[in-house]
């Protein structure tokens, strides 16, 4: 299962093919408890959890300044949004967190030089379905030709 | 989500005491970089946290107050992200019963 979500990310789209990306699987549960500890992000037990870090080196050897600056962050995130929709069709809940300590994750996983932890997404069978945030309706957000255009929403 | 991996039961009063400051310390750093009312919600969340402190530190007294507000912290904290008029509504009422619960252990 867990191979099927890390391949939804492997294929996620990514500038110049960059592929910017490493991706840390979390099973042991001491390392699982290590990383609740020092994550005030990390809400609720998931027992599980995926560290999608960067690499920053190589994307600044392959992409420039724009591959290590932005198309790392960007990767990483469609990655991650790849992953999480895998997790949900498989069943399992998860959640992307940003809110960790990055030296301390550093520590606990023994990351190198050049390598960014982005995201951690923590998962496991969902005992709750969550009601959804408030979000901006379309006629906020989205726009039709050009900027300010309110979208005609269908009817 | 489910799990049988926490091991909270075993916990000892100093462990528990060494993860707040895990906590702490790592809200602490965050807030330098996270939106600013993170701050306050990572605020009430220790103390959340630290109302559970009694079950694993055997010279405290379990608290019914300290069950009151930390029920009432978990129910709203986090509407920070969602509603923030409902966050602060929640932030004064917790307020309020710590001052009168000190008014009243005060004999005042």
């Amino acid at each position: 299962m867990i191979e099927t979500i890390l391949e939804a990310g492997r294929w996620a789209p990514t500038g110049s093919n960059l592929q910017p990306w490493k991706f840390i699987v979390i099973r042991n549960p001491t390392t699982i408890d290590l990383i609740r500890k020092l994550s005030p992000g990390y809400f609720g037990a998931a027992p599980q959890a995926i560290v999608i870090c960067s690499d920053k080196a190589t994307a600044y050897e392959k992409g420039g300044v724009m591959g290590r600056d932005y198309l790392t962050v960007a990767d990483c995130s469609m990655a991650a949004e790849n992953m999480l929709l895998a997790a949900h069709a498989l069943g399992l809940g998860a959640c992307p967190m940003k809110s960790f300590a990055t030296a301390a994750i550093r520590e606990v996983l023994e990351i190198p030089d050049g390598i960014e932890p982005e995201l951690i997404l923590i998962m496991g069978y969902p005992d709750e379905k969550p009601s959804p945030p408030p979000k901006y309706p379309l006629e906020e957000i989205a726009f039709l030709d050009r900027y300010g255009q309110v979208w005609p929403r269908s009817k | 989500m489910r799990t049988n991996q926490l091991k909270h039961d075993k916990l000892t009063g100093d462990d528990y005491l060494l993860e707040l400051v895990a906590f702490l310390a790592t809200s602490a750093r965050g807030c330098l970089d996270e939106p600013p009312s993170y701050g306050p919600f990572r605020l009430i969340d220790a103390l959340s946290r630290l109302t559970d402190l009694p079950k694993y530190a055997i010279c405290l007294k379990d608290d019914e107050f300290l069950h009151k507000i930390k029920a009432d912290i978990d129910e709203k904290k986090f509407s920070v992200m969602t509603n923030i008029e409902e966050f602060r509504i929640m932030l004064d009422s917790i307020v309020s019963q710590v001052t009168k619960q000190l008014k009243a252990r005060a004999g005042a």
